[in-house]
């Protein structure tokens, strides 16, 4: 068996597969689509080479900003409010043992097994200001009740609440498995040395959690910077462009304005975002690691 | 002899799964068909049993019926997956052989340009009585690209039964349907469903006030986007009309949001007294989803007269929009111009079209009237054969498909008044240069 896996050309029909699946689904699309970024084809016809002029009319683009401050805006939502309170109820979940845990893992993992295309919906209808829940809920208490929830002004928060709360189970279930590898021992000798929940949390926890939480908030901006299917079907990025998402942006126009190579061009950037985001991240905690580590 | 087996089995699965990749269709299929004629429809109709999408599908059978050497392959998505798909179609080499086009410069001009379409002859539909006009968007340079599916005209869809029990009467003027706003707002209904979220039906409302402000604007129109010139003051006039009725609450709260489907709700529900949308609706009223209540009474009339406009209330939001061409590739070009022409034979999608309720064709259909028409659809009738003027494509359609997006997005925006009048005109005029 050791011989076979040292024939060259064993080794190379097995990586062949992953290998020309990568070449042509990955790298092959990403070089046309930089050659497509330097030009103005819009899916039928000539492709003409019009050098930067796309890049430099995206930098000029209200609606390119717009689309990138929203999805950073949904970043910093996603590891200020998502990801604190999924670890806090993942620690709880953890607490609570029996079947009441089971039963709450699942209850916060359903919106995960929901289709998008159903979130949407069904958020639509919830959020919609002539018969939807929330207003039925504000007229019940004795309110107006006339919330125009997707309108302009509220349309981005409604947009986040959605989009936190649908990707919560994600998070929670990677930190509650985070949790459970944590050895019960330490948590043993710490109730001996008389420690209160919150000084276990924080003082174990927390610590024994950093990759955890590395991973998950490199995921969270990720996940952030590339959404696109709820936003797509609950606002489309509207009214005007106040929900849009820089995903989304690159839909429109690509596929509704058949910009091809404006839209190559917004991929372009959008991935050198991504790859940045990701040593960005990478960097501040390598560099934390570093800094305890002398410590 | 073990390795020697293992490799050949390994290298065996590569060639497999290599071969796969670039697999044909099966060879036995094409023999057993080798003598029967494909012909592949790409369709913007996915319903096949209701609607536009029945009557097409049931032309397809008979066709098939008619003719056993024929095979019908339907593809059909919803509009917007649809475009989508046909340039991923244009792109390539493997087009289908008959496909939906719309007859508007924002859909059809660069398809043409790029030699795509069969040219037709124009001579043989002398005598399929399609309507004067109907067919001048699917030409250019005076070439005949395409067929029109329908004769469109936009409209204000009004629950008869509950107009009657508050009283209230169609009303004549902008300045009536307003008040009439108030109204049915005080009555505790929403007065008039929008779709807001397709952008599209703002930008036809904005159009439909041009109309009647100025019936000879359309004649202006396609010049002043092709210059980026929206100085004459009917633009904003008509956009500061439809400001008018956003404020003055005439469409439901949270319009610029709600959705096709939503608006239609409301109004089949009757929680809105009226619904602005076009003619291929009035299969509402044969609809057995549509409560009868409603389904029974429902009536229609036009975007009324403006304050100070040259326009009556016979000039009016109506256009050839949805039809179908032949591609220019096609391998069996002469049997899918046979299909299209058995299509659009009077007695076929006109009549069909008519008997159950679905749309008014681009074709004359006075000889099939039944006599059992629905009340929308006696309305829709008197309408248009007493038109004065249409409006063609709307401006938003008369653009590049780039203007299109602008031009609608800028709609939703004037609606919401994220942007003013002032600027709805600036950023048009920029929109066309």
């Amino acid at each position: 068996m050791k011989k076979l896996y040292s024939n060259k050309y064993i080794i190379l029909s097995l990586i062949a597969p992953g290998l020309l699946t990568f070449v042509f689904a990955i790298l092959v699309p990403i070089c046309l689509s930089v050659y497509y970024g330097f030009t103005d084809f819009s899916g039928i016809g000539a492709a003409n080479f019009i050098g930067l002029e796309n890049y430099t009319t995206l930098f000029k683009d209200s609606g390119f900003w717009m689309s990138l401050r929203n999805s950073l805006f949904l970043a910093v939502g996603f590891i200020l409010i998502q990801h604190p309170i999924a670890i806090v109820v993942a620690a709880i979940l953890d607490k609570l043992q029996g079947k009441a845990e089971g039963f709450f893992r699942c209850v916060y993992f359903i919106p995960n097994v929901i289709s998008v295309a159903i979130i949407a919906y069904l958020w639509k209808f919830i959020y919609n200001p002539n018969f939807g829940l929330f207003n039925k809920i504000l007229q019940s208490l004795g309110f107006k009740g006339d919330v125009n929830w997707l309108g302009s002004g509220n349309a981005i928060w409604s947009v986040l609440l959605v989009l936190i709360w649908h990707g919560f189970g994600w998070g929670m279930l990677i930190y509650y498995t985070g949790i459970k590898n944590i050895d019960p021992v330490l948590y043993e000798a710490a109730a001996i040395d008389g420690a209160t929940s919150a000084q276990t949390f924080m003082k174990i926890t927390l610590p024994l959690m950093k990759t955890v939480i590395q991973m998950n908030v490199t995921m969270a901006i990720i996940a952030a910077l590339k959404q696109m299917e709820t936003v797509y079907l609950l606002t489309n990025g509207g009214p005007g462009n106040e929900t849009q998402f820089l995903a989304n942006f690159l839909y429109k126009e690509a596929f509704k304005s058949y910009k091809y190579g404006y839209g190559n061009s917004i991929s372009v950037i959008f991935v050198i975002i991504c790859l940045a985001a990701t040593v960005i991240l990478n960097k501040i905690f390598a560099e934390k690691d570093e800094r305890r580590k002398r410590a | 002899m073990k390795k020697k087996l293992l490799s050949a089995l390994l290298a065996f699965t590569m060639v497999l799964s290599m071969t796969a990749c670039g697999a044909k269709e099966s060879s036995t299929s094409d023999q057993a068909s080798e003598d029967k004629v494909t012909i592949k429809v790409f369709s913007n109709l996915p319903d096949r049993t209701n609607g536009q999408g029945f009557v097409e599908q049931t032309l397809f059978d008979q066709y098939m019926d008619e003719n056993p050497d024929v095979v019908i392959q339907v593809e059909a998505l919803d509009d917007e997956a649809y475009k989508t798909k046909f340039k991923a179609y244009a792109s390539g080499s493997n087009m289908p052989d008959l496909v939906n086009v719309w007859g508007q410069p924002s859909f059809l001009n660069e398809i043409i340009d790029a030699n795509l379409l069969t040219e037709l002859n124009a001579a043989d539909y002398a005598d399929y009585g399609f309507i004067n006009g109907s067919l001048d968007g699917f030409s250019n340079d005076g070439k005949l690209y395409g067929l029109a599916r329908n004769t469109d005209v936009m409209g204000f869809y009004y629950n008869k039964a509950i107009f009657e029990k508050n009283g209230w009467e169609v009303p004549q003027t902008y300045d009536e349907l307003i008040a009439l706003a108030g109204k049915i707002k005080d009555a505790g209904l929403i007065p008039c469903s929008m779709d807001g979220s397709d952008k599209w039906p703002l930008s036809i409302y904005v159009h439909d006030l041009m109309q009647k402000i100025d019936p000879d604007i359309k004649t202006q129109v396609q010049d002043s986007i092709a210059n980026g010139d929206f100085l004459n003051p009917v633009y904003a006039q008509a956009a500061g009309l439809f400001v008018d009725a956003a404020d003055a609450g005439l469409f439901q709260s949270g319009f610029e949001t709600t959705d096709y489907g939503t608006a239609k709700n409301l109004f089949t529900n009757s929680q809105a007294a009226m619904f602005y949308m076009g003619s291929w609706e009035m299969s509402m009223a044969t609809d057995e989803n549509v409560p009868e209540d409603v389904r029974n009474n429902i009536g229609v009339f036009m975007m009324p007269t403006v304050a100070g406009g040259a326009g009556n209330v016979t000039d009016i939001a109506a256009w050839n929009g949805g039809g179908y061409a032949v591609t220019a590739n096609s391998k069996v070009k002469e049997e899918a111009i046979k299909l299209l022409n058995f299509m659009f034979k009077p007695e076929n999608w006109s009549k069909l079209c008519w008997e159950n309720g679905i749309c008014m064709s681009a074709q004359n259909y006075s000889e099939y009237l039944t006599g059992e028409e629905t009340s929308a659809q006696l309305d829709f009738t008197d309408i248009v054969s007493g038109s004065t003027s249409v409006t063609g494509v709307t401006f938003n359609d008369l653009g590049t498909s780039e203007f299109k997006t602008l031009s609608e997005d800028l709609s939703q925006e004037l609606a919401i008044k994220s942007v003013s009048v002032e600027e709805f005109i600036g950023k048009l005029e920029e929109a066309g240069k």
